[in-house]
């Protein structure tokens, strides 16, 4: 008798506690990735501490939840096979630095973020996992992060509906069908944006 | 009198046949200059990407672009800070939501052509209670009400209806479109109640104000993305075609997908 009460106690409680955290039930791999990495993400843009110093800390942190090399590949397109091994490793290394300037362009207008999962749908390019970015006195946006992979890292961003690395793709193979395919007249080009970047962040 | 009358009735014309005029123009050159057309490119994944940027006017649009940079750059960008950084939010606020209010209309309408029954309803409630309550639309205050505001124009109907896009257009003054969204832009202008006021009362005047004010506001608005355009991509015209014409699928999509009944959520 103890027993049935107890299982029945403990029946309705969880299904009580269940229905109370809906994102609990739904959660996957995928959820609990974006969850801690987008946690980490607003710790550091948070915290008060200099420009510089986010700067440092983003980058490790970028580096183990993004895949840069599998976008920076993507971005580059049919252009990847043409550019040289060297020219590939140099111009990843620089696409790294953009997507970290991307970020910290946009730390003013994430300050004292918090975030809201909101649920994951599966896709062929891997499961997509939608999150509210609520901001004090400013409106809310809605992002979706693509995640793949083991371990799962970030292969896409979605803002306004627009995947970043396809519009990043098209910004980069227009610049070099205009330049004639040469894949180092880009990587310079790359070079004066980041360096353009960093005399303005100081 | 009878004189008065014709200069304000040609005045009240001018006000909503300019921009449909500029759209008509701006696509009826685009058709003429067949000269400045891209031909498709031979190799086959060169061919794959000048599909997917459905750009076949490149060479004029980018022409179109640059008009369009050089005046932001040179008189749009200034006017735009200093009027972003002098003006009181709260009037900017009652530009915006004036602007909103008197576009209401067309975005009633273009629900109503999606059959989206609770976007229109949402739609004219909000023209209702911000036209009375919102004294002539100058005070948003239907966003107190569960009529939140969102953005259905012809153009996006049409694209529910399954017509398609046609091929990407840069129009100056008005930005990235496409055929069918610059007939739309022309359509939802015709939709607009405030085009067709009669003469007097200083109305043909307040029209052209807002109007002014509106696009000015909205453009003012813009100015952090546009700089972060120019310094973040290598090419920004083909960022904000490629950017711009997938937003537009995935407003869309979202029309597409709006199926939500037309009694309150909390029924």
């Amino acid at each position: 008798m103890m027993l049935r009460r107890l299982t029945r106690r403990t029946i309705l409680g969880t299904a009580c506690l269940l229905s109370f955290a809906p994102s609990l039930a739904l959660a996957t791999p995928a959820t609990d990735f974006v969850s801690s990495f987008g946690g980490q993400l607003a710790h550091i843009l948070n915290a008060n501490t200099s420009t510089d110093k986010k700067y440092e800390e983003l980058l490790p942190l970028l580096r183990k939840n993004v895949d840069i090399a599998g976008i920076g590949r993507y971005v580059l397109g049919r252009y990847w096979r043409v550019a040289t091994p060297e020219q590939q490793k140099e111009y990843l290394k620089l696409f790294e630095r953009v997507l970290l300037n991307a970020v910290t362009n946009q730390m003013g207008h994430y300050q004292d973020v918090s975030l809201q999962l909101l649920g994951s749908v599966p896709t062929p390019a891997g499961e997509k996992v939608s999150l509210i970015v609520r901001r004090p006195h400013q409106p809310d946006i809605t992002l979706t992060t693509v995640v793949a992979g083991t371990p799962p890292k970030v292969v896409d961003l979605y803002g306004e509906g627009a995947s970043m690395r396809m519009t990043q793709r098209s910004d980069y193979t227009a610049f070099l069908t205009r330049n004639g395919g040469k894949v180092q007249v880009m990587i310079d080009a790359l070079r004066h944006q980041i360096a353009d970047n960093a005399a303005s962040r100081h | 009198m009878a004189c008065t009358r014709s200069i304000m009735q040609r005045k009240r014309s001018k006000t909503s046949a300019t921009r449909v005029l500029a759209g008509c123009l701006a696509l009826l050159s685009v058709g003429a200059c067949s000269s400045l057309r891209n031909p498709p490119p031979k190799d086959p994944e060169a061919l794959e990407d000048y599909k997917a940027a459905n750009d076949p006017y490149e060479p004029l649009n980018r022409k179109m672009f640059m008009v369009n940079m050089v005046a932001y750059k040179f008189a749009l960008r200034p006017m735009g800070k200093a009027w972003r950084d002098n003006v009181p939010k709260f009037f900017r606020n009652t530009v915006d939501n004036v602007n909103e209010t008197w576009g209401q209309p067309s975005t009633f309408f273009s629900d109503v052509g999606a059959g989206k029954p609770r976007r229109a309803g949402d739609s004219f409630m909000r023209f209702l209670i911000n036209m009375s309550a919102g004294v002539a639309g100058f005070f948003d205050v239907a966003s107190f009400t569960s009529y939140r505001n969102h953005t259905t124009d012809p153009g996006m109907t049409m694209g529910v209806w399954g017509i398609k896009s046609g091929p990407y257009v840069f129009l100056p003054g008005i930005g990235p479109s496409n055929f069918r969204d610059s007939i739309g832009y022309a359509l939802g202008q015709a939709l607009v109640p405030i085009n067709y006021v009669p003469s007097g009362y200083g109305l043909i005047d307040f029209n052209w104000a807002y109007n002014i004010l509106g696009d000015f506001n909205n453009f003012s608005n813009q100015i952090d993305q546009l700089d972060q355009l120019e310094h973040q991509s290598l090419d920004p015209y083909a960022f904000m075609r490629s950017a711009w014409q997938q937003k537009r699928q995935s407003d869309i999509d979202a029309l597409k997908a709006d199926n939500r009944a037309t009694v309150p959520d909390w029924y």
